[in-house]
């Protein structure tokens, strides 16, 4: 009927709004600098905290000292009020070989667990999905109990321990995977299913705890978190798998951002929703199992970070797979920092600590407005 | 191997889908080539959806096989099916409160590279389709906001950021006002016909489908049932056979497309007991008359048959559309001696007879004329209506044969009401006492 003429559009009752587009991509550019370079001065703060009070010249005189490979401060403790050479020894040591790589895990392990949260979020449509609630930290958990359970020697434990945690979370995510690849299920198959498993891990290592007491308690540390096993080697191998893994990991934006307009809608726009499945589950199992196979179990920064980055960003994952890093590390770091703020002379475990102060802030976060943009639907 | 150019946009050679052990689509074969604006039309469950989640290479059919523009669909990566054809589902629900303009970028998606972000192009691609969807001033503005109109052309912007030279709408409309339905299709229509863009869309309303398309394909029970300009498919007897509905057909004065008007069921099983086992109710009219008597009668689970009725008559449309066994005569010429036997053998076989007040002039005085012989031999009922008198144009004749029926002992029904009450009681006597059987012959 060519006399047809369109319907008027809805008249808008708003003038246009001034954010244009390209606006708006500074603005997320800036938002994302503002963070990372908050992360940056908290990463310079946090060396000067920890449970032994050293001088905050000192600290910084040790830290320049190693950087510069001795070029600098070649006598890092002959300050005017500088400590006697035992204890200047005593405080190298601290902060080179403690303090430092612990910082740094916790900027590795967090923009790990954060992105990780990221990318499963987007994946399952889901606000809830984090590496945790798939059983990949029960794997890991697992892994590390027979660790404790066959009462392998301290010196060995250091190597075993992280081989034994990763080997379990990233089995576990292998068994998702494989379950995932046999029937094209729906993603909420796939999420019941890493539920389900991470069930079963947890009633077989209730069973395994049940007989080997001594044990138990070795892993109820582990399972409390912590940032203790953090060396240079440690950080160098968590930043190697975070380079690699986080990359290919964080230019998945534009299947992400398709994928949540449903499957068959991003399959009909050219992704292949089988092949990202994949790759995200397999790269996310990866950065969470180095995370976890070095600092045991943190929960809520996988959940909490993406959740923070959407209230800033938006929903776009090309930019909340990045900002999900950024923000994942600074709840780590931050978490470290508070906890010696308020609990000075006691090392808490971080994982204790994330979820008292992450869940009242999620908890925060939901209900100081009903925005849509935090995946407010269904 | 064919020119691109020559191939047809889709071609479906005898594809079977199933689902486990349900055939959704049975060996349908399907041409459609490049520039047509084709509609999928059939009930619910008929297979419509099946076939453009097929063509989108959702599901893969069992048996036969699927070309786009000449090209095996299997042989084509998503990315590429993505370049060859977009789809507008029925709703598509974000979850996320995309800026607009992203959104339809968004679609632009299978021309990008790995790590490389839109282009100007894909800026001015989108931009081009805000305007021509009347967009414009919503480009910032996150796609929650939008009304449900504007959301559904905003998806149809997405699919056609595709650039695709295939369209598929998956009854697009069906969550829309009337208003954004017209709109929605005809600017389909406008851009698919600017671009070259071939459409396929499976919709809901036949009006709409007559209105928009060239070319209707009905499924039916997972078979393609008719496949024709939308003139020579929509039917009465289609909607009869497909739907299961009795509609009336009407032709668009200014378009010259027809359209249905739905009345009422079909109804599929008596819903009086025995009515079906009764035998031929025999029902005498003309001009339209009788309609309402057939419709009800076979509504009511009667078997029905008709005569004589002239062709392009509106009663022998609706005995053709209820599929009635009429008699049949050509416009405005006098009753034919076999059209006349063939109505004698109608009568014969009637259980009953129904006379409605159709106006009798000399060439269909035939009509009354036979009834007399039956009148001892089978209930008659005379609808009452405008007096014999008033309808009478043969000088008396028919007045004097209707006085002739009444005094034979015909009874009077006052509509369609009373009709069917003396109608079942006939058919509830009849049946239990096993009566009915292969002799309908009189009682």
């Amino acid at each position: 009927m060519p006399n047809v003429r369109p319907v008027a559009a809805t008249p808008t009752a708003q003038p246009p709004r001034s954010g244009t587009v390209p606006t708006t991509r500074r603005r997320r550019t800036i938002t994302l600098l503002v963070l990372a370079l908050v992360a940056l001065g908290l990463f310079l703060v946090s060396p000067f905290l920890g449970t032994v009070s050293i001088p905050f010249e000192t600290v910084l005189r040790i830290t320049l000292e190693k950087i510069s490979g001795g070029a600098l401060f070649p006598q890092p403790c002959t300050g005017s009020s500088g400590p006697s050479s035992t204890l200047c020894q005593a405080y190298q040591l601290i902060i080179w070989d403690e303090r430092l790589p612990e910082i740094l895990l916790a900027v590795l392990a967090g923009a790990a667990l954060g992105m990780s949260g990221g990318a499963l979020q987007g994946l399952f449509r889901n606000p809830l999905a984090d590496p945790f609630l798939l059983g990949l930290s029960s794997g890991g958990t697992l892994g590390a109990s027979a660790v404790f359970v066959f009462g392998v020697g301290q010196s060995e434990a250091y190597l075993a321990l992280p081989i034994f945690a990763f080997l379990g979370a990233i089995g576990t995510g292998l068994l998702i995977l494989g379950m995932a690849s046999t029937r094209y299920g729906s993603v909420e198959t796939l999420l019941l299913t890493g539920v389900a498993i991470a069930n079963i891990l947890g009633a077989a290592l209730a069973l395994v705890l049940l007989y080997n007491p001594t044990a138990s308690i070795q892993v109820s540390f582990w399972l409390l978190g912590g940032l203790g096993q953090g060396t240079w080697s440690t950080d160098g191998i968590v930043f190697g798998v975070l380079l690699i893994g986080g990359t290919l990991l964080a230019v998945h934006g534009p299947e992400l951002n398709l994928i949540q307009l449903g499957n068959d809608v991003a399959q009909s726009a050219g992704v292949d929703p089988r092949q990202i499945r994949i790759r995200v589950l397999l790269l996310t199992s990866v950065l969470t199992a180095v995370a976890v196979a070095f600092t045991g179990v943190i929960g809520f920064v996988g959940l909490v970070a993406p959740h923070v980055v959407r209230r800033v960003v938006g929903s776009d994952y090309r930019w909340v797979l990045p900002g999900s890093a950024i923000v994942g590390a600074l709840f780590l770091l931050s978490a470290r920092d508070v906890s010696l703020l308020i609990f000075p002379s006691s090392v808490l475990p971080i994982g204790i600590f994330t979820a008292f102060a992450g869940a009242p802030f999620f908890l925060y976060l939901l209900y100081r407005q009903r925005n849509r943009t935090t995946m407010g639907g269904s | 191997m064919t020119h691109p150019s020559a191939a047809p946009a889709v071609r479906l050679r005898n594809i079977t889908v199933r689902y486990g052990a349900r055939t959704a689509l049975h060996e349908v074969s399907l041409n459609v080539i490049p520039g047509e604006f084709v509609a999928l039309a059939g009930p619910n469950g008929s297979g419509k959806t099946t076939l453009i989640r097929s063509v989108l290479g959702f599901l893969e059919p069992s048996e036969g096989s699927i070309e786009l523009f000449g090209r095996p669909l299997s042989g084509l990566s998503v990315r590429d099916r993505a370049r060859q054809v977009a789809w507008v589902p029925q709703e598509e629900a974000p979850r996320d409160n995309v800026p607009l303009e992203e959104y339809i970028l968004y679609g632009r998606y299978p021309f990008h590279r790995a790590l490389e972000g839109e282009t100007t192009e894909d800026r001015r691609i989108a931009r081009d389709l805000l305007r021509a969807l009347d967009l414009e001033d919503r480009a910032a503005d996150g796609i929650l906001s939008l009304s449900g109109g504007e959301r559904q052309r905003a998806v149809l912007g997405r699919a056609l950021a595709q650039s695709a030279p295939l369209l598929l709408l998956d009854e697009p409309t069906s969550h829309l006002d009337i208003g954004h339905q017209l709109d929605l299709l005809s600017r389909v229509r406008e851009l698919a016909h600017r671009d070259g863009v071939t459409v396929i869309a499976a919709l809901h309303d036949l009006n709409l489908a007559a209105q928009f398309a060239d070319r209707i394909v009905v499924l039916s029970r997972g078979r393609c049932h008719a496949d024709g300009p939308p003139s020579k498919i929509l039917t009465e007897a289609l909607l009869a056979h497909v739907w299961g509905v009795i509609a009336e057909r009407r032709i668009e004065p200014r378009t010259g497309r027809p359209y249905l008007i739905p009345r009422r069921l079909l109804a599929e099983s008596s819903t009086a007991v025995g009515t079906d086992a009764f035998g031929p109710i025999h029902v005498v009219g003309g001009g339209g008359a009788a309609s309402p008597y057939l419709r009800a009668l076979v509504d009511e689970g009667f078997e029905v048959s008709a005569g004589i009725l002239h062709l392009l008559d509106s009663d022998a449309e609706t005995a053709e559309a209820l599929g009635i066994p009429a008699t049949v005569e050509v416009p405005f010429a006098p009753i034919s001696p076999a059209v006349r036997e063939r109505h004698r053998a109608l009568l014969s076989q009637a259980r009953a007879i129904v006379v409605t007040p159709f106006a009798v002039g000399p060439s269909n005085l035939a009509n009354l004329e036979d009834l007399g012989a039956r009148s001892a031999h089978v209930p008659i009922f005379l609808v009452t209506g405008p007096s014999i008198e008033t309808r009478d144009f043969t000088q008396g004749v028919a007045t004097r044969l209707v006085r002739e029926l009444e005094a034979g002992g015909a009874r009077s029904v006052g509509g369609i009401e009373e009709l069917l009450r003396e109608l079942r009681a006939l058919a509830a006597r009849a049946v239990p006492a096993g009566a009915a059987g292969p002799d309908r012959g009189a009682p």
